[in-house]
């Protein structure tokens, strides 16, 4: 067998055509390599050069209404990733959480990006930065950047809000205003090796950052501190679950301080339950109870169905379409003038003044008083609250209940705006944080409803005058401060849990005013499940007692001579503290006092005005008793909320 | 040691040593701009490589001078031996070699590594050109049999893990057994059965059934297919080749301006990747001129095989021609993304040792061929 040379030689030869074809082939993808797509090639190596390291505006300062700063913007070292020169994305993870002391997750998920640069953690210490650049990792640096600090630590949390590792806005003002606070992002670019090290002849450009502007709150630094001191000792003396304060100027809605405790810390915040960040004076609607009888009589007095001249007989209980409401005081209070009721907190008049309103006309006067609408107040979140429409056939007996607070749920900021319209003679001022914004064109107002009057101004000083006379004269006495003239309303209410009314939790709550005649604050206090005794007179009145006392000499009230009282006609009040009901209610009565008796208790845990207090003969002395809180309402229907 | 009659020495092919010096020499800059940066930065000599690369040459010369020396018909006596030889070297590299980079390739030699499976390419296409010049030993059911020669060295080499060598091996038993006079056929039949077997290989180790080939193998195949697949390992690899390429345009960024080569964007620059360092600096016309040269010394080896005294030196002369054309193929068609990884270096320019001897070596035969052609008749 043999193979001829031509044929070898005709084999070497395709076997050339083909080397040739292949070679051809080589310098086809060439041309199209370096000459079709050079531009596209030349931008990837730019990309893959041109590093951008983000240069965050400064986000513009918080002060209060006083200048005092209370969230500025400091610089700290940042450590950033450029997620493209992460090689090993894993590994550097690890490297990083370890060295940051931050979540693996977390790292490796901003890591995977595709973004020209990531965050990885602010506020970096001196320790920290050194270790990352001893680690030396590809496409992970350190830089410079304006971050939150708060000089005075955390005040108002829950108003202020947290910022993000991006330097956003993450809840409350911060998140409000982000938009003015943020400011506009700039940025410096370098030309880096693949290691990352910036080339002395590259390209460089940078494009500076503008700050955002300034905030100026209407909060007042020195009472914020004391709403949150007397907030906090408030829950922790009553055993409260939560508790807020919220405290305005009513004549012009300006929120002067808003403490909600427990509470947190802004530089820790994720070290702290989550719901402590909540600002439930405007995010969480409630029952607001018995303060809310306030608006009831306002209703019924602006409507003519109530004059002052009104008497109601109070046999200790009303029956409505079947269902009996009971009043808290067993006996009931038999006959009372317009004023007395709200006195005494009379549950059956309120029940009756809801029933004589009317669906149609009560529900208007809710409306008026924004119950069930936003207030449009400048935080993110805000509730309506809940109140039904007469169009949803409505039972008659919740218009009754809705006369004492029940059966429609606000937030409490919509209860205190309430109040404020009362305090400011009928006019309408919605409650806000922010005073002014400082922008580079000048200082604008906070984006809020303009204020309105909702009640005649008769009316408005009459039911004024009324609740003076609550803490005056009744139930709310605790609550008075000598020489400020306190005004308001204290409340009770059963908390509602999985649709039905506890037996055991409350809510209680004082809401008031001071002055009465020329207002200067209006506030809210609010105890969530107090722990004991629980009525609103004995443990919210001395509260809003001590807020006024501290509150007035710093906005420079000076006290009113009240006319006191006379001392020759003047009788000392008996000590019944620790007695059996039957004796205290005996002892009182005989020494000539009107005895109303609270709760179902055998023994006097406390007494309305106190021991020795000298009153004028034939005072009401309302004694409270041991025994946990009679459920009046629970047999109601309808109860709204949670 | 025979003389060489002073006839021979007018048949030297002057225009493949210039070829190959030129290559050569371009390669010895291209080394530089692609190792100085990172060899200053290391506090390093930056001729490092250089010099390496110049000491090998210096041996590689040596070994082609031996080669070109002694009479080509001589070393069928050697073929047997020398075909054990390098099954033993193989099989030694195995137990005792150095591990880098995952596999085991290497030899130490003082302050060199050397490749026995860069040796064992020689003396595979010697031992082929040595059977296959009896064409009786290739027909009908022996057409197997060359293949079967380059099983045992070839499945050395795969268990280093080194797939592209192997290749290389399988390009040039069909390149030779072709020119030798093999039925086409036969040659079709094995080349399917071979793919029938590779695909099925890869298949099953990508399924996880069996680990025939190595999970990095796989990765890189992969990232061939789909570059973006994996851009942090093999496919950044030849993401930053083609960046590298693609942005050096029609004229280059100029020598040492490579900025992709330059700041270390581009892996294992003065080896595998070397082309595209060339191809960055010097652009279009740089590259081309690159695969023209590469032809024209292709070329060259071709005249030779056709000119031959005799069929064992045309089917050496095609081995050696194969052995540059697949490395060239494979290299380049790697550093422009249609060939997947495999870390075969480019002869003459790629920096190593033992690259650089058995190009050269190669260059040997083809230049002991050409001396002793058969009469130009015309």
């Amino acid at each position: 067998m043999r193979v001829s040379n031509s044929l070898v030689s005709r084999r070497i030869m395709f076997l050339f055509a083909l080397i040739t074809f292949t070679v051809l082939l080589l310098a086809g993808r060439l041309i199209y390599v370096q000459l079709i797509r050079n531009d596209f090639f030349i931008g990837k190596a730019m990309d893959q050069r041109l590093q951008s390291i983000p240069v965050d505006a400064k986000r513009g300062t918080i002060y209060d209404r006083n200048g005092i700063p209370l969230a500025v913007s400091v610089s700290a070292n940042a450590v950033y990733a450029v997620p493209n020169q992460v090689k090993d994305k894993e590994s550097t993870a690890a490297k990083l959480s370890e060295i940051l002391d931050l979540d693996l997750e977390f790292v490796l998920q901003r890591l995977q990006k595709n973004t020209a640069s990531e965050w990885i953690k602010k506020r970096v210490t001196a320790e920290e930065t050194l270790a990352i650049h001893e680690a030396n990792l590809p496409g992970i640096g350190v830089v410079e950047n304006p971050e939150r600090f708060y000089p005075y630590g955390s005040l108002a949390p829950q108003v202020l809000g947290i910022v993000g590792i991006d330097n956003e806005g993450l809840e409350g003002i911060e998140l409000f205003y982000d938009s003015y606070l943020r400011g506009v992002k700039g940025e410096a670019i370098f030309e880096r090796d693949a290691v990352g090290q910036i080339i002395d002849h590259g390209i460089k450009a940078y494009t500076p950052s503008i700050d955002g502007a300034d905030l100026v709150l209407t909060l007042d630094f020195y009472i914020q501190q004391i709403a949150e001191k007397e907030v906090r000792r408030a829950c922790l003396e009553t055993g409260s679950r939560l508790g807020l304060i919220v405290i305005a100027d009513p004549k012009t809605g300006e929120i002067l301080a808003n403490a909600i405790y427990p509470s947190y810390d802004l530089l820790d915040y994720n070290a702290y339950p989550i719901e402590n960040r909540r600002n439930i004076t405007v995010t969480d609607p409630y029952e607001p109870g018995s303060t809310f009888k306030a608006v009831t009589a306002a209703a019924a007095l602006d409507s003519g169905v109530a004059t002052l001249n009104t008497h109601f007989f109070d046999p200790g209980y009303i029956k409505v379409s079947g269902w009996t409401i009971r009043c808290w005081n067993r006996g009931g209070h038999g006959p009372q003038s317009f004023t007395q009721t709200l006195e005494n907190s009379c549950n059956p008049f309120y029940a009756k003044l809801g029933i004589d309103l009317g669906g149609e006309r009560f529900y208007h006067y809710l409306k008026t008083f924004k119950f069930g609408d936003r207030l449009g107040i400048d935080f993110p979140g805000e509730a309506p609250g809940t109140v039904r429409p007469p169009s949803e056939k409505i039972p008659l007996v919740t218009w009754a209940n809705i006369g004492f607070g029940q059966g429609l749920t606000c937030t409490p900021m919509q209860l205190l705006a309430a109040f404020g319209a009362i305090a400011n003679d009928g006019v309408f001022c919605v409650p806000h944080y922010v005073k002014a914004i400082r922008t580079e064109a000048g200082e604008i107002g906070p984006e809020i409803p303009p204020s309105e009057r909702i009640l005649d101004q008769n009316v408005a000083n009459m039911v004024s005058k009324v609740l003076r006379s609550v803490i005056a004269n009744g139930s709310g006495k605790k609550a008075d401060v000598k020489g400020y003239a306190v005004a308001g309303k204290t409340g009770t209410a059963q908390l509602v849990e999985h649709g039905r009314y506890s037996h055991s939790k409350t809510v209680t709550s004082f809401a008031g005013y001071a002055p009465e005649h020329d207002p200067r604050i209006v506030g809210l206090l609010v105890l969530w499940e107090p722990q004991g005794a629980f009525y609103g007179g004995i443990i919210a009145s001395p509260v809003f007692a001590r807020l006024v006392e501290q509150i007035m000499p710093y906005l420079g009230v000076k006290p009113e001579q009240e006319s006191g009282i006379d001392r020759r006609l003047a009788v000392k009040v008996p000590d019944v503290l620790g007695k059996p009901v039957a004796e205290a209610q005996r002892l009182l009565t005989e020494a000539g006092f009107k005895v109303e008796t609270a709760g179902l208790g055998s023994r006097i845990i406390d007494q309305i005005p106190a021991p020795n207090a000298e009153v004028y003969p034939h005072t009401t002395v309302i004694i409270y008793t041991d025994l946990d809180y009679l459920p009046v309402y629970s047999e109601l229907p309808d109860p709204i909320g949670v | 040691m025979k003389e060489i009659p002073r006839r021979y020495w007018r048949n030297l092919d002057i225009p493949l040593i210039l070829a190959v010096l030129g290559l050569f020499l371009l390669g010895l800059f291209v080394i530089y701009s692609a190792s100085a940066s990172r060899l200053i930065n290391l506090n390093s000599d930056p001729f490092y490589y250089v010099k390496r690369q110049v000491i090998a040459a210096v041996v590689g010369l040596t070994g082609l001078i031996a080669i070109l020396s002694i009479d080509y018909r001589v070393w069928r006596r050697w073929a047997k031996i020398g075909y054990f030889l390098s099954i033993l070297l193989l099989g030694a590299t195995l137990v005792m070699g150095r591990i880098a980079q995952g596999s085991q390739r290497w030899f130490r030699l003082g302050s060199f590594n050397l490749q026995p499976s860069e040796i064992a390419k020689i003396v595979i296409i010697v031992v082929l050109a040595h059977y296959l010049e009896k064409p009786g030993s290739f027909q009908g059911k022996k057409i197997l049999y060359p293949f079967l020669l380059i099983t045992v060295p070839m499945a050395l080499i795969i268990l280093q893990p080194d797939l592209g060598t192997s290749i290389v091996f399988v390009g040039i038993v069909f390149a030779m057994t072709y020119v030798a006079g093999g039925n086409i056929r036969h040659l079709g039949l094995i080349a399917l059965i071979g793919i029938v077997a590779a695909t099925a290989a890869i298949l099953l180790s990508y399924y996880k059934v069996v680990k025939i080939i190595q999970p990095y193998q796989l990765r890189r195949l992969l990232a061939f297919i789909d570059p973006y697949s994996d851009p942090t390992d093999s496919g950044w690899n030849v993401i930053q080749s083609m960046v590298a390429i693609g942005s050096g345009g029609f004229l280059g960024k100029g020598y040492l301006n490579g900025t992709q080569s330059q700041l270390y964007f581009l892996p294992a620059n003065h080896t595998d990747f070397i082309f595209s360092v060339a191809a960055e600096e010097f652009g279009f016309v740089g590259a081309s001129l690159i695969l023209c040269t590469y032809a024209f010394l292709i070329w060259r080896g071709i005249k030779i095989a056709l000119l031959a005294k005799d069929r064992f030196g045309t089917l050496l002369a095609v081995g050696c021609v194969s052995y540059f054309v697949f490395h060239l193929i494979i290299n380049v068609g790697m550093t422009v993304g249609i060939m997947p990884v495999t870390g075969l270096p480019l002869p003459f320019l790629t920096y190593g040792g033992s690259t650089l001897l058995t190009s050269l070596m190669a260059v040997g035969i083809l230049l002991n061929v050409g001396l002793r052609r058969q009469k130009i008749m015309f």
